[in-house]
């Protein structure tokens, strides 16, 4: 398909020997990832239990940082925190810095799934709950988070989803991670075409199969639900 | 001899960056946004072929990396079709290609939004399939998509900034070239960060003025 009307041809069989480092690039792709959505789902549920709090000055504090968060540029976080931090002091790996920049931008997602999930909690469960005297840190432990998590596996999923495919720009701060060692093999062999072709289908691949999980665990956490 | 400081050419430079950026924002949203709807036309009139390969490609752009994409065309076309592109170029075909992609779901489920009876009923009346889409389906399936629609045109104003890397001097290249001469990172991309916020703000809250006046005929004017 790819190479129907092209002088040249398609050719893949060549980059067979590269394969050992774009599988190197994808695990450090998926540590990065896994690492980050640890980073942003703690952060999240922090931000969108202060986005539901019943205090204001809590509610603004989350609300600017998700604002923020938002509305700039995932490259400019990157280079703000990897040339910012050095700067004042604190010297992080690419891949710690990266990890970083991650969690933060993917909080800010995290915390509106969450935060749908918590609003979506039928008022009556949380009186209930306030009746029967529990403090409040067992109501968010044992009731707001469980229903909330639970109705926003999706939402997160696609969050996560996302944070794949934004992780790709971590090789701008010279990490060799799935793109960033695609770019070697692609300066290695001449073929760029192909490689950033397969790289393309892998990626797709990789997302649609998260997604995929993502939905098979909503179902599977939900099916009480209705 | 280093020129460390800050001058007044900078404020040129940061302007002509942002020019750049904000050209190639309305070039692509407006190239994408014909594109998309055609894909989306497509599927509304069910046109064999053609309309699974539009549904496929999209699903495809929608879910890889927008720089493997950029990648993609800048270094991998010119190899493939042994032509010449220019950072631009390969950046104007990117980006007008990811944001049809995402035209086209929005498009797609605001057709779709629409719902069957009024079809069925446009078809009683005699109204050919056009007719249905201009004057049923497109006044009703605008209004749903706006809002998605402005999301959707904030992501893709980020998402402009990522052309920096194949070298276009958009406003995040000029974000490096600063950063590398004044060595004051935190000053820098503070300054970049702040007008790319600027620039999201504008646009939502154009949006947001669109969508109030088409929605207008359903908001409760007392009696």
């Amino acid at each position: 398909m790819l190479s129907g009307e092209c002088s040249l041809q398609f050719d893949l069989t060549s980059l067979t020997p590269y394969f050992g480092d774009l599988a190197a690039g994808a695990r450090l792709t998926a540590f990065a990832c896994a690492l980050a959505l640890a980073g942003s789902l703690i952060l999240g549920i922090l931000v969108a239990l202060m986005r539901t709090a019943a205090s204001t000055k809590a509610q603004r504090v989350a609300n600017v940082y998700v604002d923020v968060f938002r509305n700039v540029p995932f490259i400019v976080q990157l280079f703000f925190l990897f040339y910012g931090l050095p700067e004042i002091g604190i010297e992080l790996s690419a891949l710690a810095t990266g990890v970083l920049a991650l969690s933060l931008a993917g909080g800010a997602f995290t915390s509106d799934a969450i935060r749908a999930g918590i609003l979506a909690i039928e008022p009556g469960v949380l009186e209930a709950a306030q009746v029967s005297g529990l403090p409040r840190v067992a109501i968010y432990r044992r009731i707001v988070l469980p229903i909330a998590l639970r109705s926003a596996v999706r939402p997160l999923g696609s969050v996560f989803v996302n944070l794949i495919l934004t992780s790709s720009i971590l090789s701008a701060i010279t990490l060799n991670e799935l793109t960033g060692s695609a770019k070697i093999v692609a300066a290695d062999t001449f073929q760029p075409f192909e490689v950033y072709a397969l790289l393309l289908v892998l990626y797709a691949v990789l997302t649609w199969l998260v997604s995929l999980a993502a939905g098979a665990l909503h179902r599977r956490l939900n099916r009480n639900q209705l | 001899m280093r020129y460390t400081d800050f001058s007044y050419h900078d404020i040129v430079l940061l302007l002509q960056g942002l020019g750049v950026s904000v050209a190639l924002f309305a070039a692509t949203t407006l190239i994408g946004l014909v594109i998309g709807l055609a894909w989306a036309t497509l599927r509304y009139y069910r046109v064999p072929l053609l309309a699974p390969l539009a549904a496929l490609l999209a699903e495809l752009l929608k879910n890889s990396p927008v720089l493997v994409q950029l990648f993609l065309v800048f270094f991998g076309l010119p190899v493939l079709l042994e032509m010449d592109l220019t950072p631009v170029q390969a950046a104007l075909i990117t980006l007008s290609g990811n944001t049809a992609a995402f035209i086209y779901v929005i498009a797609v489920s605001a057709i779709e939004s629409v719902g069957r009876d009024q079809l069925e009923t446009a078809r009683v009346f005699g109204l050919s399939r056009w007719q249905t889409l201009r004057r049923i389906v497109m006044p009703q399936a605008a209004a749903f998509a706006l809002g998605p629609l402005a999301g959707l045109l904030v992501n893709q104003l980020q998402v402009t900034s990522l052309i920096s890397v194949i070298g276009v001097v958009d406003l995040t290249k000029v974000g490096a070239i600063l950063n590398l001469r004044t060595l004051k990172p935190f000053i820098v991309w503070t300054v970049i960060g702040l007008l790319y916020y600027l620039m999201a703000r504008l646009i939502a809250a154009a949006c947001a003025r669109v969508e109030a006046r088409l929605r207008a005929h359903r908001q409760w004017k007392g009696l």
